[in-house]
């Protein structure tokens, strides 16, 4: 079985408190670091223990500037046989965009696969939307919020799919498909730094993203402004010691009858 | 890795001393001389076994044949770390070293928050004259617990009139404990970058807040020429050559807990002590298990960031039973792992943890 997937490199921004940059429209990542997207590791995961079950090759492929080659290092470490960049410095491009340029790359490209995976959102722009318009694109079945690819059979896949108030369906998809893979899927494995300095000897293979835009595809969603949510009244923020902040927290609880 | 740090299986005469003192024996499924003897004759190891290990070195340091069992240890868990089948939790810590370079993933723009509250600017290693560094190591920078120790040890510093500079932000974690998960690669990513700050910066002096950082710069970071030592060694002379006065008597029962990598990996066994001695009031006790013999109180070798799932009574909690048998009033310490483990226990027994640097706050 032939697979591509699909990775990003996102800012981890988790613990970090973002600034909006001088221009009003982006996000100051100048001091953040940068990793492979969550999602996406489950999707690497899953396509190499694909792979490793019913054989085949995993393509790795990524759209961003030139230090997105981490990614595809740390899919190829994983298990990925190559990995594709097409290179891009345009820091949004809406799923619609996204999703056309892999289209474009994969038909022109000629590269093979079955199944094409991908992470069910992105932790930066988190659109969630970039495989479902693929599929479209392509005029294939699409699966989202996959939790489990229970069979592989000779023309169809059988998935399971999370949905709402913890109910799972279980269904037949048809090959050749693409799949929105969901965090939890499995447990993405630990890939060491010798084993990330060991992929960097794979060749990675380097594209142009202009070759794959279409004249007439720009992107449907622009950022006019960035702004912090305005400050809503009713908290009450305590100051002084510990001894002090515990003092009159539980004063507070007390007075509002949580506390007897 | 240097051969220095390669274990010798095949001496092993399975005379049975690394077992004797292993703090993890005969009370987990964990038997070192069991994995020293499957190694030898290349049988499988179950995966669970070699995480139990807290990397105290006791086995090392008592092989009569330098067999080096702890050395072992990080070579089995280098292969699972390369196979990457290793316990999820480890795996996080490792990851977050990976990009944030301290295993909670905090932001690196805070590592140096501590030095916020100190009573005076400490000012980075660049603007110092005398290229002294005092290295916070990644617990002291962003646990709320141990973040006091660094506040206390630059004002006393700078209270002794003895300069020193820290790195901020350009620090990064030491890597002692990524070796001994086995992350070699990640380690020698580590060595590298805080060494070519050690070289930038031109540093003659390291001032070690956790006895961690201070065995893996002394021991296994190429050699810089930079003199290394754990801030006890350094407010000891401080006292002993009267820059550092305590001022004020403390009457109470102190019993000191001998951390593995300060004391019987790198025998600073008198420093503590004397700097404890030197506090009028003090009243000094002693645990039977001191010194070379000191139990683990078992947050090395990565389980600070890993609990086995076997319960059995934990070492903390034994030492806190025996520093309560022994009438201490509080546990001196002078390692955060020692200081987050020991606590627990202790609160739940009515006997107080503190650093060496909480203690003397309260005297000078």
């Amino acid at each position: 079985m032939d697979i591509i997937v699909l990775t990003k490199r996102v800012p981890v921004t988790q613990e970090e408190e973002l600034k909006i940059a001088p221009d009003g429209s982006s996000v100051d990542l100048s001091r953040v670091p940068f990793r492979m997207n969550d999602w996406d590791s489950y999707a690497v995961e899953e396509a190499v223990r694909l792979c490793e079950r019913h054989g085949g090759t995993i393509t790795s492929v990524s759209i961003g500037d030139m230090e997105s080659d981490e990614v595809l290092r740390r899919a190829i470490a994983m298990g990925a046989k190559d990995g594709c960049l097409i290179e891009s410095n345009q820091t949004l491009l809406d799923p619609f965009v996204r999703a056309n340029i892999f289209k474009n790359f994969i038909e022109k490209e000629q590269i093979p696969f079955n199944v094409i995976l991908g992470g069910v959102q992105s932790e930066d722009d988190q659109f969630g939307t970039t495989c479902g318009i693929l599929a479209a694109m392509l005029g294939l079945p699409f699966a989202s919020m996959v939790i489990g690819i229970d069979e592989v059979k000779d023309n169809n896949l059988i998935l399971r799919r999370e949905l709402e108030g913890g109910i799972q369906e279980r269904i037949s998809i048809e090959l050749p498909c693409v799949l929105s893979i969901q965090s939890g899927i499995n447990e993405p494995r630990y890939v060491s730094i010798m084993g990330i300095r060991k992929a960097s000897k794979v060749e990675r293979r380097y594209f142009k993203a202009e070759k794959y835009i279409e004249e007439d595809s720009s992107n449907l969603i622009s950022v006019t402004k960035l702004f912090y949510p305005p400050k809503k009244e009713g908290a009450i923020i305590l100051h002084g010691e510990i001894e002090d902040i515990c003092r009159q927290l539980i004063g507070i609880l007390k007075e509002k009858g949580v506390l007897k | 890795m240097q051969k220095q740090f390669e274990s010798r299986v095949l001496v092993c005469i399975q005379c049975g001393k690394c077992t004797g003192g292993c703090p993890e024996s005969g009370r987990t499924p964990f038997n070192i001389r069991m994995l020293v003897r499957k190694r030898q004759f290349n049988y499988d190891i179950e995966k669970s076994l070699p995480w139990y290990c807290t990397s105290c070195n006791t086995c090392t340091l008592r092989c009569p044949r330098d067999v080096k069992p702890s050395e072992m240890i990080i070579e089995i868990r280098s292969f699972l770390v390369e196979e990457g089948n290793i316990p999820v939790t480890l795996q996080k810590s490792l990851e977050n070293t990976f990009v944030h370079k301290n295993p909670w993933g905090k932001p690196r723009s805070k590592r140096s928050q501590w030095a916020d509250k100190t009573d005076f600017k400490v000012p980075h290693i660049s603007e110092t004259r005398h290229k002294r560094l005092l290295f916070s190591c990644c617990i002291h920078a962003y646990d709320p617990r141990c973040m006091v120790i660094p506040i206390n040890v630059a004002n006393i510093l700078n209270r002794a009139g003895y300069e020193f500079g820290i790195l901020g932000d350009e620090e990064c974690c030491c890597g002692n404990e990524i070796r001994r998960i086995g992350e070699l690669g990640l380690f020698e990513e580590l060595m590298e970058e805080n060494s070519a700050n050690f070289e930038k910066y031109e540093i003659k002096e390291i001032i070690t807040l956790s006895p961690h950082c201070m065995n893996t710069f002394k021991k296994e970071y190429r050699d810089l020429g930079i003199n290394v030592m754990h801030y006890t060694e350094l407010l000891s002379k401080l006292i002993s050559d009267g820059s550092l006065k305590t001022l004020k008597p403390l009457e109470r029962d102190i019993i000191y807990h001998d951390p593995c990598f300060l004391g019987k990996q790198n025998n600073v066994f008198e420093q503590p002590r004397d700097i404890l001695k030197s506090i009028e009031g003090i009243k000094m006790h002693e645990f039977t298990r001191s010194r070379e013999i000191s139990m683990c109180c078992e947050g090395g070798g990565g389980r600070m960031f890993f609990d086995v799932e076997v319960p059995y009574q934990r070492n903390s909690e034994l030492r806190v039973l025996d520093a309560k048998k022994e009438g201490a009033h509080t546990i001196a310490v002078a390692c955060p792992f020692c200081l987050m483990n020991l606590e627990d226990p202790a609160k739940e027994k009515d006997i107080f943890v503190k650093d060496i640097s909480e203690i003397l706050m309260e005297v000078i």
